[in-house]
């Protein structure tokens, strides 16, 4: 029965172990993992049902543009545009579709980590963990790769989603001049950039504490902020570049914010 | 060598200064009651003991080592206000969790030990949420007993808990503290049930230590008194008020007298005034009242 807890690489070993026991006994986890599938498919099967129709304002008048033709509706034309775009213009519109795609899943990852950390204030467990844990790195760590794991687990379902949807309702499997390395490299870079969210929405967590409907608010802002970098570092043509960019991305920012929200473990008082 | 060594413990909270110079030991192998006011600084205290508060300033060593060093601090269990489990998880999950935090081998048969010691070996696969607050308290005890710690932090470990309850507490805590390994700081406001299992009290209000002692300094210190009963009450008190500066009367109807004298001088002086006595007997003041004392007096000063 003797405890064994003397190295930093069997601390954060033993810490991530809790946090993954915790996580997948956890209801909140299986609730977003099931939002990830369902999401895709609800907006895949809404936006093929709406393509094509037109636009209406509240009074029920069609919406015209600027040379007097009807706005018309547009839904995904091809099963990759759930996941990315090629082109700079769709990436950044403010349409359905360019809204509603894979990246949805970075605002879902933020409400995971802030009630998974808050739950550790609320319930009285940080005083247990960090009586016996003084050093809160090892906790950071655990954390922020719990919440890069459970954003990676959410990225493949949407993925999976999208594509189960898109096949349901048609849509083009075609990679014109796309390549499956590509598509590849294009979830890969997204994952990897999860990183780089998932050690800012830590540090918001550990700031706010139990106060998590004050984390979900900041992190939700923060991350609409950082919302249009994501389709520019992970298009759809993504290569290797972009794949390297996100990994150091999410290395330096999950070492950067890592240090500041452990910083500010040492600082605040814990209860 | 002392389990824990504080010396003048300061914690301010804006303006309000909750610890203030504070020293407190505790020798290795003591069940170590603090007591103290609501809002006198205990809770604050033992939180600056379990790292979960920084100090304004002052010195914490455990065991010799500084409070923050890893290996004495892998080696504590505490109960500060909650147990601290989560509400969906099992009682035996909460108890896996906590048993994984310390790296223990062998979790699983600690876990059951532990359990069978604080009567809750039939609860393991209840919801933490439907358990009443008496077994919440237990599952808080028992998590803090997890891993055999040297020192034991309970803050109230005995709100909640039923007669029975208590009495398990009590026997776990002797037991624990018997072959000296474990060192006990608690708190608590239920002082009779305190002074049955502390070997060592300290007394703190508005956040200074005002007295520390150990069980049997107590018992020095605890005024002796003599208490009667007897046929006409009224008339005894107005009768023993007459010859005696410190008489009163308690909630179990007995009259006290607090004068340094002889039992047979009383019988004898009542006997006079043709009162008839129907118990004498003589007794010490408990640790609530001698607390009680002790409060007045720094009171009145």
């Amino acid at each position: 029965m003797e405890n064994t807890l003397n190295t930093f690489s069997k601390r954060v070993k033993s810490m991530i172990a809790v946090d993954f026991k915790r996580m997948f006994k956890s209801r909140l986890f299986y609730i977003m993992l099931g939002i990830a599938i369902i999401v895709p498919i609800l907006v895949v099967v809404m936006t093929s049902m709406m393509d094509g129709t037109v636009t209406t304002d509240q009074y029920g008048n069609p919406v015209l543009d600027e040379f007097g033709n009807p706005v018309l509706m547009e839904g995904f034309k091809s099963a990759w545009e759930c996941i990315g775009s090629t082109n700079e213009s769709q990436a950044m519109g403010m349409d359905l579709t360019s809204m509603c795609n894979i990246n949805l899943v970075y605002f879902g990852i933020a409400v995971f980590i802030c009630l998974f950390v808050s739950e550790d204030f609320r319930s009285g467990y940080a005083k247990n963990l960090f009586t016996v844990r003084s050093k809160k790195n090892d906790y950071v760590i655990s954390k922020i790769i719990v919440g890069f794991v459970t954003g990676a687990l959410m990225l493949i379902l949407f993925f999976i989603g999208s594509m189960i949807a898109s096949a349901m309702m048609g849509l083009s499997f075609d990679l014109g001049s796309l390549t499956g390395a590509n598509i590849f490299m294009c979830l890969l870079s997204k994952v990897l950039l999860m990183g780089v969210f998932s050690a800012i929405f830590v540090l918001i967590s550990v700031c706010v504490k139990q106060k998590a409907w004050l984390g979900i608010c900041l992190s939700l802002g923060g991350g609409m902020l950082l919302f249009m970098m994501i389709p520019m570092m992970t298009p759809l043509n993504a290569g290797v570049m972009n794949v390297f960019l996100c990994l150091a991305g999410g290395l330096m920012f999950s070492f950067g914010l890592g240090t500041i929200s452990n910083l500010i473990l040492n600082k605040i008082s814990l209860v | 060598m002392n389990a824990v060594e504080i010396r003048n413990l300061s914690k301010n909270f804006g303006q309000k200064q909750a610890v203030n110079g504070l020293n407190l030991t505790v020798p290795v192998g003591a069940i170590y009651g603090f007591i103290g006011e609501n809002g006198s600084g205990k809770s604050t205290t033992e939180k600056i003991i379990c790292g979960l508060i920084k100090p304004s300033g002052g010195t914490i060593k455990l065991y010799g080592k500084d409070y923050t060093d890893i290996d004495v601090r892998s080696k504590m269990g505490v109960l500060i206000e909650s147990p601290g489990c989560f509400s969906n998880l099992s009682v035996w999950d909460n108890m896996q969790i906590q048993a994984a935090n310390l790296s223990i081998n062998n979790a699983d048969e600690e876990i059951r030990r532990i359990l069978k010691l604080v009567r809750m070996e039939g609860a393991a696969s209840n919801k933490y949420k439907n358990c009443s607050l008496g077994m919440k308290q237990r599952i808080g005890i028992a998590m803090a007993l997890l891993g055999k710690p040297n020192l034991l932090v309970l803050d109230e470990p005995l709100n909640g808990l039923d007669a029975d309850g208590m009495r398990i507490m009590r026997e776990v805590l002797v037991d624990l503290t018997k072959d000296g390994q474990c060192t006990i700081l608690v708190s608590s406001h239920l002082l009779g049930e305190l002074q049955k299992v502390a070997t060592h009290y300290g007394i703190i209000r508005h956040g200074k230590m005002i007295k520390e002692m150990t069980s049997l300094e107590l018992d020095k210190s605890c005024r002796t008194y003599i208490a009667l009963k007897a046929k006409d009450m009224n008339n005894t008190v107005l009768t023993l008020k007459d010859k005696y500066s410190r008489v009163e009367e308690d909630e179990a109807g007995y009259v006290r007298i607090y004068d340094n004298v002889l039992p047979e001088d009383v019988v004898n002086y009542l006997y006079q005034h043709n009162i008839l006595i129907t118990e004498i007997k003589t007794d010490k003041i408990s640790l609530e009242e001698y607390y009680i004392d002790l409060m007045n007096q720094k009171e009145v000063r």
